[in-house]
Parts: C-alpha cells; sequence; structure tokens
C-alpha cells in the first residue's frame, strides 16, 4: 500500500509551485487578464468598488483559464511523455505526484495576488469611490486556484493538451453565458459576466453580490477537482471509500454554498435602492458653476470637473444664455424588473418598486427642458471623449433652445425624437460641441454611416420624406434636455464647413442676429449665406409607399419647433 | 523536361502510398473533440436560451475557439529529422494533415452558422451578416496553424500545438480588443466588408508563413551532437 509522506509531497510541491511561478503560460494569463481590466477601466470616469471589486474577478478568470491549462499540461506531463512505466518505479507515487500538483498551485497565487493588487492600488488612486469588499477581492484567487484544481483532475485523466484548452474555455462558456440563467443563479456560475446591474447602483447593495458565499463555492469546487484529481491516480479501495465521502462533503457544501447565494437581497436594502433611484433631489447634493447646478450622488464630486469642463467650454461661446439655468443631474440607470435584484420578493413589492424605478428620473420619457441627466456610468465601456462630446452638443442643444420639443412616443413606449429639419439652429449647437470639445474627424464623419463613404443610407422619415440622419459620436452617453432631437445630416455637414471658417468671424455673425438664429424658422441656407458658405447638398432615396394594417410603418417623426 | 526537374518531382508518384499513413498518422480525437465541443455549446446555449434570446455573431465566435484550439494540434511532422533524409520533402505530411482537416473545419462552420440561423429570426443572419465570420473564422485557424508550424519549426517542436492553442487565442484577442488592430478588424467599428478583407490578408500572410516554415530545413539542434 503507498504511503503518503508529508516530506515528499512537500518537496515535490515546491518544485512543482516553482515550475508554475515560471510558467510562461500564467505569465501570459496574467498580461492578459491585466490587458482586460485595463481595456474596461482606462475610460472609466470614476470607478465605484462596489462594480469595480466585482470586474477584477474578470482578469483573475483569464489569470485562472491559463492556470488551468498549465496545470492540466504538468499534472498530464508523465503520461504524455509515455514514462508512466519510469514514474512508477520512483519511491513517489502516483498520488503523492497528484498531492504535489495540487499543493503546487500556491505558485498561481502570486499572480493572482499581483494581478487584484496593482489594479485594486490603480483605482485607488484614480479615486474609486466606496471601499473595496475584501470578500469579493478574496472571491479572484480563489477562482483561480480552483481553476488549476480543476486542471490537475483534467491532466490526470486526459493528457493531451487540448483537454486544457478544452478546459479553460469550459470555464470561460460557463461564465459568459451566466445571463441565459434567471435570477440569483447568475451568481452560481464561477464568475458571471455583465449578467449584473453592479455599474447602476448608487451605492453598495447588500448580498448584491452575495461574495462570501460565492466564496465558500469556490473554495468548495477547489476541494471537489483535488478530490477527483486524487481519485483518478488511487489505486486503493480503502482510499476510495475515504475520498468518496469527502467528495460527498463538497457536493454538499457547494449545494449549501449555492443555496446562500439563491437567499433574496433584504427588503430594506432593496427599498433604499430604489429611493436613491426614484428620489434623487432627497439624496444628490447639488453645486452650481457657472449658472449651471450639477447635482451629483455623495461621493461622486470628482467627476464634478469631467461635467463642468464641456459644458463650460460650450458656454463660453454664446452671446446669450436661455433665461431658465441648465440643471446637470446624475441618474442611476438602474432598471427594474430585474429577477437577479428582485427575486424571492412577494409581486406586489416588486410590482410597486418597478413602478416607483420607472418612473424615476432618466427611466422616464425624458429630461425636463432645461436638465441633461448623466448616468451614473457615463462613460463606462465607451470612449470618454465621445461621451464629452455628447454632453456639450447637449448643453448646445440646450443653449439653441433645441430640445426635443416635438418628440412622439410610439405604441411601444418608445420615444421618438423629433427632427430639425432646415434649422439653422441645428447646425450651431454641432459647431458649438465641436469648438468645445474638438473630437476626432473620423469619428465625426462615421456618424454619417454609409452616407459618408458613399455606400449606403441612413435616414428619419419626416412629412413623408426620407432626411439623411447623422448620429453624433458617444449618442446616448447622456439624456439631452426633452430627449433631445435627431441630429441631421445637412446640420452636421454645415456646422463642419462652419469649424473650417474664422472662429471671431463665425462668433460676430451668430452675436448680430441671436435670436434669430434660434427661431426654429432661421434656415440652413440663411445661416450659409450670412456665413458666405454654400449649403450642403445631400440626395435622399424616395420613400417606398407606407404600409397600412397590422405591418404598418412606424409614425414619422415632427419637425422640432 | 530536364532531368534535374523530373528527379525533384519524383516524390509525387509516392503521393498515393503516403494517403493512408497521412490519414493514420491524423489527429483525429483532438480534431474533432474541438470541432464537436464548439457544435455542443452551441447546442446547449440554443436549447437553453436560444427561443427567448436568439444567438448572434459572439456566440458563433465562442464556439470558433475549440475548433482553432484543436486545428493548433493538426500540422505535425513526427520524427522530423528522419523524414527529412527521405526523397518525399517533410512538408507533405503536416501539408496533407491539413487538406483533410480543411473539409472538417467547414463543415464545423457550416454546422455552427446553421444553429445561430434557426434560432435567428429570419434575415437575421443571412449571406451579408455571415460572410465575415466565415472570413474571421478562415483568419484564426490561418493564424493559428502558422503559430503551430513555426514552432514546429523550433527546439519547443513537441509543444507545437500546445503553444499555437494560446498564441492563436491571444492573436484573436489582440485583433479584437487592441484599440490600434480592433478599428480594422472587429465589428464594428470596421464594416463587414472591411473585416472581410482584413482576416482574409491576414490569411493569406499566415498561409504564406505556413508553407515558408514548413519547407524550413533547419535541424533543431542548437550545438552539434556529439
Amino acid at each position: 500500500m503507498s504511503v503518503l509522506r508529508p516530506r515528499t509531497v512537500l518537496g515535490l510541491a515546491r518544485a512543482e509551485a516553482w515550475l508554475l511561478v515560471r510558467s510562461l503560460l500564467v505569465l501570459a494569463g496574467l498580461l492578459a487578464g491585466g490587458f482586460a481590466l485595463w481595456l474596461y477601466f482606462r475610460q472609466m470616469e470614476q470607478p465605484t468598488w462596489w462594480d469595480a471589486a466585482w470586474r477584477i474577478g474578470w482578469g483573475q478568470l483569464i489569470l485562472g483559464m491559463a492556470v488551468l491549462a498549465a496545470a492540466q499540461l504538468a499534472a498530464g506531463r508523465v503520461r504524455r511523455n509515455g514514462l508512466a512505466d519510469l514514474y512508477a518505479s520512483f519511491p513517489a507515487t502516483a498520488p503523492t505526484r497528484t498531492l504535489a500538483h495540487l499543493a503546487g498551485l500556491a505558485g498561481a497565487v502570486p499572480a493572482s495576488l499581483l494581478l487584484a493588487g496593482a489594479v485594486t492600488a490603480v483605482l485607488q488612486a484614480r479615486g474609486a469611490f466606496g471601499t473595496p469588499d475584501l470578500a469579493v477581492l478574496a472571491g479572484g484567487p480563489l477562482l483561480v486556484i480552483a481553476a488549476g484544481a480543476a486542471g490537475v483532475a483534467i491532466g490526470s485523466r486526459f493528457p493531451h493538451p487540448l483537454a486544457g484548452a478544452l478546459g479553460a474555455l469550459a470555464l470561460l462558456f460557463s461564465s459568459v453565458t451566466s445571463h441565459l440563467t434567471s435570477g440569483a443563479a447568475i451568481w452560481l456560475a464561477p464568475w458571471q459576466l455583465e449578467a449584473d446591474q453592479l455599474a447602476n447602483l448608487p451605492g453598495p447593495l447588500a448580498g448584491y453580490p452575495p461574495a462570501r458565499a460565492h466564496a465558500m463555492e469556490l473554495a468548495c469546487l477547489a476541494v471537489l477537482a483535488g478530490i477527483v484529481a486524487l481519485a483518478v491516480t488511487v489505486r486503493h479501495t480503502r482510499t476510495w471509500g475515504g475520498l468518496a465521502a469527502a467528495g460527498l462533503v463538497a457536493v454538499a457544501a457547494i449545494c449549501f454554498a449555492g443555496v446562500l447565494q439563491l437567499r433574496p437581497i433584504p427588503t430594506a436594502g432593496l427599498n433604499q435602492l430604489v429611493s436613491e433611484v426614484a428620489a434623487l433631489a432627497s439624496v444628490q447634493r447639488c453645486t452650481s458653476a457657472s449658472q449651471v447646478r450639477y447635482c451629483l450622488y455623495p461621493g461622486f464630486g470628482a467627476q464634478l470637473p469631467s461635467l463642468e469642463a464641456p459644458v463650460d467650454a460650450v458656454l463660453a461661446h454664446l452671446p446669450a444664455r436661455p433665461a431658465q439655468p441648465l440643471t446637470v443631474r446624475q441618474v442611476a440607470g438602474l432598471s427594474l424588473p430585474d429577477s437577479t435584484l428582485t427575486h424571492g420578493h412577494p409581486e406586489p413589492e416588486v410590482s410597486q418598486w418597478t413602478a416607483q424605478v420607472q418612473r424615476a428620473p432618466g427611466n422616464a420619457s425624458a429630461a425636463p427642458a432645461s436638465a441633461i441627466y448623466v448616468p451614473l456610468a457615463w462613460a463606462g465601456g465607451g470612449q470618454l471623449a465621445d461621451a464629452h462630446f455628447d454632453l456639450a452638443l447637449a448643453a448646445a442643444e440646450w443653449a439653441v433652445r433645441l430640445p426635443g420639443a416635438g418628440g412622439v412616443f410610439t405604441s411601444g413606449e418608445e420615444f421618438q425624437p423629433c427632427v430639425p429639419v432646415d434649422q439653422a439652429r441645428e447646425a450651431v449647437a454641432i459647431w458649438l460641441a465641436i469648438l468645445a470639445t474638438h473630437p476626432p474627424a473620423g469619428e465625426l464623419e462615421a456618424g454619417l454611416g454609409g452616407l459618408g463613404t458613399g455606400r449606403g443610407f441612413q435616414g428619419v422619415e419626416v412629412g413623408n420624406a426620407l432626411v439623411p440622419a447623422w448620429n453624433s459620436p458617444g449618442s446616448g452617453s447622456v439624456i439631452p434636455p426633452g430627449g433631445g432631437p435627431q441630429t441631421t445630416a445637412v446640420g452636421y455637414l454645415l456646422a463642419k464647413e462652419m469649424t473650417g471658417l474664422p472662429e471671431a468671424r463665425v462668433e460676430r455673425i451668430l452675436d448680430g442676429a441671436w435670436p434669430a438664429w434660434l427661431n426654429w424658422r432661421t434656415t440652413d441656407a440663411r445661416l450659409a449665406a450670412a456665413l458666405g458658405l454654400a449649403v450642403p447638398r445631400v440626395s435622399a432615396p424616395s420613400l417606398p409607399p407606407r404600409v397600412t394594417g397590422p405591418d404598418a410603418s412606424p409614425p414619422q417623426a415632427a419637425v422640432c419647433q | 523536361m530536364p532531368v534535374t526537374s523530373r528527379a525533384r518531382l519524383s516524390w509525387l508518384r509516392a503521393l498515393p502510398l503516403l494517403a493512408r499513413p497521412i490519414t493514420l498518422t491524423m489527429p483525429w480525437p483532438a480534431l474533432l473533440a474541438g470541432c464537436l465541443a464548439g457544435i455542443a455549446y452551441l447546442a446547449v446555449l440554443a436549447h437553453l436560451g436560444g427561443t427567448l434570446q436568439p444567438l448572434g455573431p459572439g456566440n458563433l465566435r465562442l464556439a470558433f475557439l475549440p475548433a482553432i484550439a484543436a486545428v493548433a494540434f493538426v500540422p505535425r511532422a513526427p520524427f522530423r529529422p528522419l523524414t527529412q533524409t527521405t526523397p518525399v520533402p517533410a512538408w507533405v505530411g503536416p501539408a496533407g494533415q491539413l487538406l483533410l482537416a480543411a473539409p472538417i473545419l467547414a463543415l464545423t462552420c457550416w454546422a455552427q452558422l446553421l444553429i445561430v440561423a434557426h434560432t435567428s429570426p429570419p434575415h437575421t443572419l443571412s449571406h451579408p451578416a455571415a460572410y465575415p465570420v466565415i472570413a474571421q473564422f478562415t483568419g484564426w485557424c490561418a493564424v493559428t496553424v502558422a503559430a503551430a508550424a513555426c514552432t514546429g519549426r523550433s527546439r519547443y517542436a513537441d509543444l507545437g500545438g500546445a503553444v499555437a492553442a494560446p498564441v492563436g487565442f491571444a492573436a484573436v484577442a489582440l485583433a479584437w480588443y487592441a484599440p490600434i488592430t480592433g478599428r480594422f478588424m472587429a465589428e464594428p467599428p470596421a464594416t463587414s466588408r472591411g473585416v472581410t478583407v482584413a482576416w482574409y490578408a491576414v490569411a493569406s500572410f499566415a498561409s504564406v508563413l505556413t508553407f515558408v516554415a514548413m519547407r524550413d530545413q533547419w535541424h533543431h539542434y542548437s550545438r552539434k551532437v556529439r
């Protein structure tokens, strides 16, 4: 009968751990994980710890995939090289070597801690709001160890390197498909990606994610994988019995951790969340700068300069401001119904929360005519420069009295913006936004879609005619006053030509008859003539005949007034 | 025909005889496991949520990854120092294996497109949406094969597939997510046509690299064997 000698196991484990520390695969996984996190966080204005701590797990998942493949290669080394008989003659038995492989997974921990520590330090230095939850962060190294243990289990049975690659992909697939489950079941995946609303929370919410229970699940998964790896290599019936019993205990613990994760989020927490989302005035702090009110959630003050810069740059070019002052307000962007948040609560309570959240600013139809709503994660995952342009354009639209008044709701309660067809104030607004933020010309041109390349057309139907449209960079980053208009291709092209003229000359012409330029009846042709430009010509295809009946065409957009 | 050319091409007569050993040495289990894993993943997705949430190009690209990993193990030339001494060029074996793998990969791509199309509303994955995806699959396969062929000519020849698979994944991830390459190789911001052209260009370059690597006569030994 084989005897597990602790000293032999420790000696082998030290060697395996050192190999794992030096493994190129693990190093590549560390770099790839860091790169993925850099891509995610680089554009984020001010990260929040309740969101960021979970996102760090994405990087750990990538590192875990690499560790799984490396551990599989290590555990399958003997059989892959056809040296099983030779190793059988050594004093260290197969279970001893497997145990050493499992203990050697400690070699992957430094990489995991380095990743978590480095990202934590960077985010802290960037002024991340809140405090990191250690239980969430601890889940990362546990995920890496569990993945490594799974790699050892796979390698003990399947030595071919492809098995490790497929195991790593299975880990990835289980995480990217967590959105197919409903309710709290999303947390049962090793590390769910993007099925949550953490980025839309104005503050931490207890039990979302269920970090401690999830860490327990990962730890038990690691133990179970280790038991499976040992069971594959052990040949003695008595040891098998012990391993089976230990395996059952691990499975029971995983189930228990799963049940803990499926518990409903406390009602008090959800009540507070809904009130923070719906009753902004009672929670937010407002400050005034340059006669503009900025209302932000407590702790988000670091975003103020980033919001002020594009708005101030627009205001600096204005000859006169509207009588009603502008308010820039942060909104949570939380969306209900969402079973990941409200699972396990009675239906009437959920309906009440849903109704409150749906009436909340930002979720309701449109912002008032003198307010711009900025979502919490307004530049999250997107281009910060684009988000700045969108904010500047919204401020400029307010300045030229071009809110979406005249926008209509379709039967599906979807807001359809009005279109400023042949209105000089649209070109002025776009010109102001371009002057304020100086976006790259390529991104502005991209808004023309196929029209810019001569290979297509994007338009909106107004008064039985197709009007070529222009989608501004970062469109949708903010909610403009009154919902905002649908900008037109002609408006953009005229604004682009205006940027080619001396700034002082354009400002002098605009200052001279500012009220006239704000009139919705003042045409592009009049503005172009005043500036000595030609009105850009954009040819639009003729409209197909309208369909009536159940497949009727969507309602036509209205002209902004 | 000159005598030298005739002698150079005399190995062509041995090709029919090589068909059987090439087929037998083909890593069928690895290739089929990779191809079937991707199909199984899509089938499970389609079964679980396909009716509620149609599968899209994103799911399809993920499902390609197991096949990409598998194709890394296809071009193998065991006992290369020995086969290099025979009249038949050493690259014929790996090239034959790649030729055998091509229809399997095409079949896998077709089956996966079919599964995704089955869950999508009509006309959403018709010709214009499918061709960039096919170009990407071709490009990914070609890059991975090139990595395997290059590793096969290094001192780590035995780890050709194990090295090429992560290299292929890394190349795909870099092409997709790196801000510079993403503009040309990922859709959006690149157009379908742009993505197709870019990936076929990559595939062409990778194929040339594979060809050069497989024809390389360099011995693996870094110092003289005594």
